[in-house]
């Protein structure tokens, strides 16, 4: 099982992401936003991160560029779990260095097998 | 004079109201509309909820319509369940996209000013849509840690109501002597297509090399 970080401002998906991930068996650490996120990662390696894309303080395109400039991050997997769906707003994550790209509303049987489908 | 619009709401029609002196956005169920401009924003509510939300520093605000799939559980393949239901991905999902456009364009979560409306029983069975729309409202805005400054919900009746983001100004009309069946088609249909977008989720890519 794995250790995974998850970053978003609401509190309810946030929730409702930890408890999906936990149910599956996974470790969760989860942060607010980019910068509390990027914090977190510096201390702590995760094997995958999965985050939104409009947050304060860091936005989520900003923290895959952070985090892919740290050494222990620079392979891990990286998602985006977000209600952007705009092919320019995909190219830019991708460009960022993300793993791949979720839009909400976020389905958990999904979510799990993109999860277990980027964990190999 | 044509207000400019959001990038994300381009698509959506207005028309002018020479009572108002405004220019008047309709939405209808399943839509959201966010304006930065004196606009005017209307909808007609059965059992849905409109949450109207704004920032009170920068004037930029919008409302949402929806209503709750209630598919209690989302099973597997295989019979089990992820214990998580469609309405709080999906009700989560509708209150995030009215937040995220107003927060992506200059609001901050601080100075949000929330108001909501609707969640009439107007459809009949044994379950009450509409309580239970007006309930994960409530939910979801405590969890986010957000207060609702003023509402009006529940009855049994439909509501005509019309928001102004730039000064939070909500005009609201009980449709008590309008005949329901429109406004419950409407709702039914919608319904039906909800139940089906809602179990779906949103779409994945993953990008490979």
């Amino acid at each position: 099982m794995a250790t995974i970080l998850v970053v978003d401002d609401s509190a309810s998906m946030r929730q409702m992401v930890e408890f999906t991930l936990k149910e599956a068996g996974h470790q969760v650490m989860v942060a607010e936003d980019g910068q509390v996120a990027l914090n977190i990662a510096q201390g702590a390696p995760a094997d995958l991160v999965i985050t939104d894309v409009n947050m304060p303080n860091m936005d989520g395109i900003t923290l895959i560029k952070e985090l892919r400039a740290l050494p222990a991050y620079k392979f891990t997997p990286i998602l985006t779990l977000t209600t952007e769906s705009t092919a320019e707003k995909k190219m830019e994550g991708k460009g960022a260095g993300a793993t791949g790209w979720i839009v909400k509303p976020f389905n958990p049987e999904k979510l799990l097998a993109t999860v277990n489908k980027v964990l190999g | 004079m044509k207000h400019l619009r959001l990038p994300e709401f381009q698509h959506m029609k207005s028309y002018w109201d020479p009572i108002q002196n405004v220019d008047v956005v309709r939405i209808l169920a399943g839509e959201c509309y966010v304006t930065h401009c004196h606009e005017l924003i209307t909808t007609v509510l059965g059992s849905c909820v409109s949450a109207c939300i704004r920032d009170t520093a920068t004037r930029i605000g919008g409302m949402n319509h929806f209503m709750l799939p209630t598919e209690k559980v989302q099973r597997s393949d295989n019979g089990g369940t992820h214990g998580l239901s469609a309405d709080a991905a999906y009700g989560s999902y509708a209150m995030e996209r009215l937040i995220n456009s107003i927060l992506k364009y200059g609001g901050r979560r601080e100075s949000l000013e929330v108001k909501i409306f609707g969640g009439g029983r107007i459809m009949g069975g044994m379950a009450d849509v509409g309580l239970q729309n007006i309930n994960f409202v409530r939910a979801y805005l405590r969890t986010e840690g957000l207060r609702i400054a003023a509402e009006d919900v529940g009855g049994d009746f439909p509501r005509r109501m019309a928001y102004f983001p730039a000064t939070g100004k909500v005009l609201l009309k009980k449709l008590r002597n309008v005949r329901n069946e429109t406004i419950v088609q409407q709702e039914s249909t919608y319904l039906a297509d909800l139940r089906r977008e809602a179990t779906q989720g949103g779409e994945v890519e993953l990008f490979g090399d």
